[in-house]
């Protein structure tokens, strides 16, 4: 059973409610999720089901319309801007599907930009950047800029940047979706291999080979959990 | 994060972004670049005239010095204006004689423009007709020989003292043209002085354009029978020894010449003060014409910042929702894009302030008398550097509000 402190995220009762137009869309219509320690969640569903929206709160760029929220203990429910930020800087780390790393700065400097907003002055900067790119295996890579990369590549490099701070938990919005079936394969073993370093994943995907090398799986459908199950 | 790391971050990564956009920014410095340039050389060009007026002033005698000019008799006194002699050698003797106050006297009997013949050459240039005390008005000097001296006075003697002008113009291979002869009006001068060159500023180089170096002088003695005919002078200079002595000095100079001139009140004295306060009137209008100029070409810059800027966000808006994602708080966004327009308007100052110098040495070079013009009118440099740097912060804020406000999931969405 796990304990209080295996506990990332409590989520209870949540909703996201956007006004277009005259319509109100429920992306998030109620949703309970507790997520823990060393976990590794695929996020499945069809497109409109919520699952970004999901990633989005739990990301803490978005702020949920209703219900209540628990972070390593603390609820976060109502916390302003900047304290979202501070947790997008320290605890959270992002792999996108489309890399979304800086064209003018170089793969070191990519892999250093989170450090800029930390609250912490860093000043071995270079080594810790060199340890992260070294991590994924593209060290040798520091001084290109990412569009000298592939997209593997790239996406090494996106997912040396989610290092940079140390995360608990590395967020991924189908960070395979852009890549070759060669590439996807890596970059998942890549994925699998920081969860035994104790950083607990979650990522949105449509693939279920993705989908199988997660620990538990969550469906989404109309904003709500339909399916949770571990293996 | 310190507010100083802040502004270094944001300041390297401004140079970066303005270094990968190099055209763009260029056009965009460069309203502030000929907004500082223009400021800058404006107020420098104008304040170098008006430091040769002011030195032309002092030259000239400053505030302790009087002028009497004739003038037309009052209407009361038309019919009977004809018993006044009208300005004479007789009102100088009357002044030497009566008002100790009157530290130096002078007759100027004007010869104006005249043409002077030496060496086979001719030459125009100013001419006077003084007396000795001229010398003490104001600070002529002289370099070589001797001024129009007391027994030149008694004997009318054929004397000239000249300025550097004609000793450049006409005896271009001496240092010094005392000894030598010159031809005034077909009748023949020898030149016992030289005055000194007259420099708007110390330190300058030779200025063949200023005036003052074309002035020359003779007795008025010599003047009044050789030219004019009898003993009529044309003003009066009387030389104060201090202001408070002014007015005393300026009362008794009218009692006298009411006396010597029969009561007819056909002369006025001239005080320096309005000249003072035309010269701070002129200088007041400079300022204010010309930083009203240079002050809407700056604001122009601005816009054109301003206008970059947003550009510059809307091209960015993914790179801004990466920085979101990443951890940067809207301040950190805010700062960043400020700090880039702040650095574009800097360069462009600092760019402006250097082609300032290139227009001043031009203007140095174009403009008459333009040798008084500083090349680096430091309070000047100072307010266009600062006042670029206030409009690249204020044209900065509203691009970097608008990409500090952006929501980082739009923002990531944004193709």
């Amino acid at each position: 059973m796990m304990t209080e402190s295996d506990t990332i995220f409590k989520l209870s009762g949540i909703r996201r409610t956007y006004t277009v137009g005259s319509e109100q869309v429920h992306a998030l219509n109620g949703v309970d999720l507790s997520i823990y320690d060393r976990e590794f969640i695929a996020v499945v569903g069809t497109s409109g089901s919520g699952k970004s929206t999901l990633m989005h709160v739990l990301g803490f760029m978005d702020s949920p319309t209703e219900g209540r929220m628990e972070f390593e203990g603390k609820d976060v429910t109502g916390i302003n801007g900047a304290a979202r930020a501070h947790l997008r800087a320290s605890r959270i780390g992002f792999v996108f599907q489309s890399f979304n790393l800086l064209p003018r700065l170089s793969v070191l400097d990519n892999v250093l930009l989170p450090l800029t907003y930390g609250r912490n002055r860093v000043l071995n900067k270079r080594e810790l950047g060199m340890a992260a790119l070294e991590r994924v295996g593209m060290a040798h890579r520091d001084s290109h800029t990412p569009n000298q990369l592939s997209g593997g590549e790239r996406q090494r490099v996106a997912i040396a940047r989610a290092l940079i701070n140390k995360p608990r938990l590395i967020l991924a919005d189908e960070p395979t979706g852009n890549l070759d079936t060669k590439n996807r394969g890596r970059i998942m073993e890549l994925f699998a291999s920081l969860l035994e370093e104790g950083i607990t994943l979650a990522l949105v995907t449509h693939d279920d080979e993705v989908a199988a090398y997660a620990g538990r799986r969550i469906r989404m459908q109309d904003g709500k959990v339909v399916e949770d199950t571990k293996s | 994060m310190n507010p100083i790391g802040d502004m270094y971050t944001g300041a390297s990564n401004g140079l970066r972004e303005i270094w990968a956009n190099k055209v763009r920014s260029i056009l965009s410095m460069s309203g502030i670049i000929l907004g500082v340039a223009a400021l800058v050389s404006m107020v420098g060009i104008v304040q170098g005239m008006l430091g040769n007026m002011r030195a032309s002033f002092e030259q000239s005698g400053g505030i302790l010095k009087l002028e009497v000019h004739p003038t037309e008799a009052p209407e009361s006194q038309k019919h009977i204006a004809g018993i006044s002699p009208g300005m004479t050698w007789g009102d100088i003797v009357a002044i030497q004689a009566a008002i100790p106050l009157a530290v130096y006297t002078t007759p100027i009997v004007d010869m104006r423009y005249e043409r002077f013949v030496a060496n086979g050459r001719r030459k125009g240039g100013m001419l006077k007709g003084v007396t000795p005390e001229f010398i003490s008005i104001g600070s002529t000097e002289l370099e070589y020989g001797r001024f129009i001296a007391d027994m030149d006075i008694a004997l009318k003697s054929p004397v000239m003292v000249i300025g550097t002008y004609l000793r450049d113009e006409l005896f271009p291979e001496l240092d010094s043209a005392v000894g030598q002869q010159i031809r005034l009006r077909g009748q023949v001068y020898t030149i016992v002085g030289q005055l000194a060159e007259i420099q708007a500023m110390p330190g300058s180089r030779r200025n063949r354009y200023n005036w003052e170096n074309r002035m020359n002088y003779i007795s008025a003695t010599t003047a009044m029978s050789r030219y004019k005919g009898d003993d009529e002078v044309d003003e009066i200079y009387v030389m104060a020894d201090s202001v408070e002595d002014l007015p005393d000095l300026i009362e008794q100079i009218e009692n006298t010449l009411t006396r010597t001139h029969r009561g007819i009140n056909d002369f006025e004295i001239r005080t320096q003060e309005e000249r003072l306060q035309e010269m701070k009137k002129l200088e007041n209008s400079f300022t204010f014409s010309l930083g009203g100029i240079a002050g809407i070409s700056l604001l122009v810059g601005g816009i054109g910042i301003m206008n970059v800027m947003l550009a510059s966000v809307s091209e960015r808006i993914r790179e801004i929702g990466v920085r979101k994602a990443i951890g940067a708080r809207s301040h950190d966004i805010f700062v960043q894009f400020l700090a880039e327009a702040v650095v574009i308007s800097l360069l462009g100052g600092l760019v402006g302030l250097f082609a300032s110098v290139g227009l001043l040495s031009l203007a140095r070079d174009l403009i008459p008398e333009g040798e008084s013009i500083s090349l680096v009118p430091v309070a000047a440099m100072f307010y266009g550097f600062m006042f670029s740097s206030a409009i690249g912060l204020l044209s900065g804020i509203y691009p970097a509000m608008r990409a500090a406000r952006l929501d980082p999931i739009e923002a990531l969405r944004y193709e």
